[in-house]
């Protein structure tokens, strides 16, 4: 039934062309970061692509597109209206939309970090197969929990303004590396790919609260969204 | 299958009071404005808003059950359908999750002369083409036994228009309870076969047909007839203006109007000035009472038979024996 239900995200996902248009050109800047630092000859190339532009920049700013395009113009509830009103439940329904939101942005990171690493490898970076492999784990850890967190955001406000609000969220605080850090995925993906590390977290550490926070997010998104379809968050 | 007991309710100016409703299945209407209460109840009903007191119970469930919300279409004035999709593609997702097979689409889509909509995606649909895909999909849906519009022939594809009349009574037919929520007293008088007449989210009045409203209305009933042309017209026009029934006539081109406090009487004495002027009435149409003067007649029904109960008590009562026991008219009311 998920699969079914999943659907109709999908299909807004990959048929918005304003949202294909928005990805392609973040991805292009990500990858642009990497050939300008192959080009100057960085040692730590990779490490510094990755870290400055496509964990600071490319991975939030393809997320909060891809949430945007999987719910519309609404909310996250809004968006499981036209199937609550075929009768699926409205958790079924928001659970679908949240996994394709979370299941689009991890594939998209993970392939993203995977050619950035490739193309930034410098002299001192690991070699390059294993950096790349390395880099596309951080990445669909990453990309997961941007989707989830930003879905989570979506559940908030008529429109889904939340989505924003979360977006600067991230970047206030997951810029520094003291506690309140550690609750934004922007902190511990940097961590994972080289960065300052949040509270002097290990890397599985990071990995670990990645994985917390994909899962805890994205629960609590569609225990949010279905809460409102069943309640005020309807037309009347 | 849809039952209402004391229920109220409240969403922002929208209220419902103390309504008590049973419906089976067949096509019913809820008549009044939005800011009546019709769309709240259609809402309470379909399991998107939760009432504040009473219960609602949809095939004998509450209508937010899994097993019913499936059996329960709502078919708002602008119905939000997976927007990516394309019509085939939204007809066959909404066949799984009601539990039909899917596939058909074409054939589906043909129930409203809507086929050509097929391989359009949601998005680009105009709020007509859209509705017109719903009820498609509510209509045809073997799943659905309580299917909930908002103003079924307003807004609407005007291919699909001509062609929901007659797909709702046969949905209504295969068992299926239809309740419509209309302002249009024409719309509810054609399609529905009883109604209730909602004011300020109380309900008013409740009659199985409209005709009856049409003689207590204030300003009477009106014939609309239609003729060949603007001769026939005059000609039709100076004889039923002769009958003593008919108060006012007045003519447009080939149309002549009649008003009248009868509208029985007024239909015959259309048919006498046809046969005195032998011109052939193309089309004869008792007029339904505006929104207004059907709340007016209903309350006005409503007060003469409590009236009439009253009286009725209190002459029992006078007649009783002394001794028995005394009742307070109060009370009794």
């Amino acid at each position: 039934m998920i699969a079914v239900l999943a659907r109709a995200p999908f299909a807004r996902l990959t048929r918005t062309p304003r949202a294909l248009v928005a990805v392609t050109a973040w991805c292009a800047l990500a990858v642009t970061a990497a050939f300008i630092a192959h080009v100057g000859g960085w040692v730590h190339g990779a490490d510094h692509a990755l870290v400055e532009t496509y964990a600071a920049l490319a991975v939030p700013l393809i997320a909060y597109v891809m949430i945007g395009a999987v719910c519309g113009t609404g909310s996250l509830s809004g968006s499981t209206a036209p199937l609550v009103a075929f009768g699926a439940s409205p958790a079924g329904a928001a659970i679908a939309i949240v996994a394709v939101a979370v299941a689009a942005c991890g594939l998209l990171g993970a392939s993203l970090a995977a050619v950035v690493a490739l193309v930034a490898h410098g002299a001192a970076d690991p070699p390059r197969t294993c950096d790349a492999l390395t880099s596309a784990y951080a990445g669909a850890l990453g990309g997961a929990a941007y989707g989830s967190w930003l879905s989570l955001g979506a559940a908030f406000g008529r429109r889904g303004g939340g989505r924003s609000a979360f977006l600067v969220l991230d970047w206030v605080l997951g810029t520094g590396n003291e506690s309140a850090a550690a609750i934004t995925p922007r902190a511990h993906l940097r961590n994972l790919l080289g960065g300052v590390p949040p509270m002097d977290l290990s890397e599985r550490a990071s990995a670990m609260a990645l994985v917390f926070l994909a899962i805890g997010c994205a629960l609590l998104a569609t225990g949010r969204a279905a809460a409102r379809r069943g309640g005020s968050g309807t037309q009347p | 299958m849809i039952t209402l007991e004391n229920v109220s309710a409240r969403h922002g100016p929208l209220a419902l009071a103390n309504a008590t409703l049973a419906w089976g299945p067949g096509i019913h209407s809820v008549i009044g404005r939005v800011e009546d209460g019709g769309t709240l109840l259609l809402s309470l009903v379909a399991g998107a808003r939760r009432a504040r007191t009473g219960r609602t119970m949809v095939l004998d469930q509450a209508p937010g059950d899994s097993r019913v919300r499936r059996q329960i279409a709502r078919i708002p004035l602008e119905p939000s359908l997976p927007d990516g999709l394309r019509v085939d593609e939204t007809l066959d997702v909404a066949a799984v999750i009601r539990g039909n097979q899917p596939g058909h689409a074409a054939e589906r889509l043909a129930t409203l002369g809507v086929g050509s909509l097929a391989k359009r995606l949601v998005r680009s649909l105009s709020r007509g083409e859209t509705r017109a895909i719903a009820l498609v999909e509510a209509l045809t849906s073997s799943q659905v036994r309580v299917l909930l519009i908002e103003e079924p022939l307003c807004a609407i594809d005007p291919r699909a228009a001509r062609q929901v009349t007659e797909a709702l009574r046969a949905k209504a037919r295969s068992g299926c309870a239809i309740v419509l929520a209309t302002a249009s007293m024409r719309d509810a008088s054609e399609i529905a076969t009883d109604h209730i007449i909602l004011k300020a989210g109380v309900v008013i009045g409740r009659v199985a047909s409209l005709e009856p409203l049409m003689g207590f209305s204030p300003d009477g009933s009106e014939a609309v007839m239609l003729v060949g042309d603007v001769q026939q017209a005059l000609a039709l026009a100076a004889e039923i203006a002769r009958a003593p029934e008919v108060s006012a006539v007045e003519h447009h081109g080939a149309v002549v109007r009649a008003r009248g406090s009868d509208p029985l009487a007024l239909a015959r004495a259309a048919a006498r000035a046809a046969i005195e002027t032998r011109v052939a009435i193309a089309e004869l149409r008792l007029q339904p009472p505006s929104l207004e003067e059907a709340r007016a007649a209903s309350a006005g029904i409503a007060a003469a038979t409590h009236a009439n109960a009253y009286e009725r008590m209190r002459t029992s009562l006078s007649r009783a024996p002394a001794g028995s026991t005394e009742t307070d008219p109060a009370r009794a009311r």
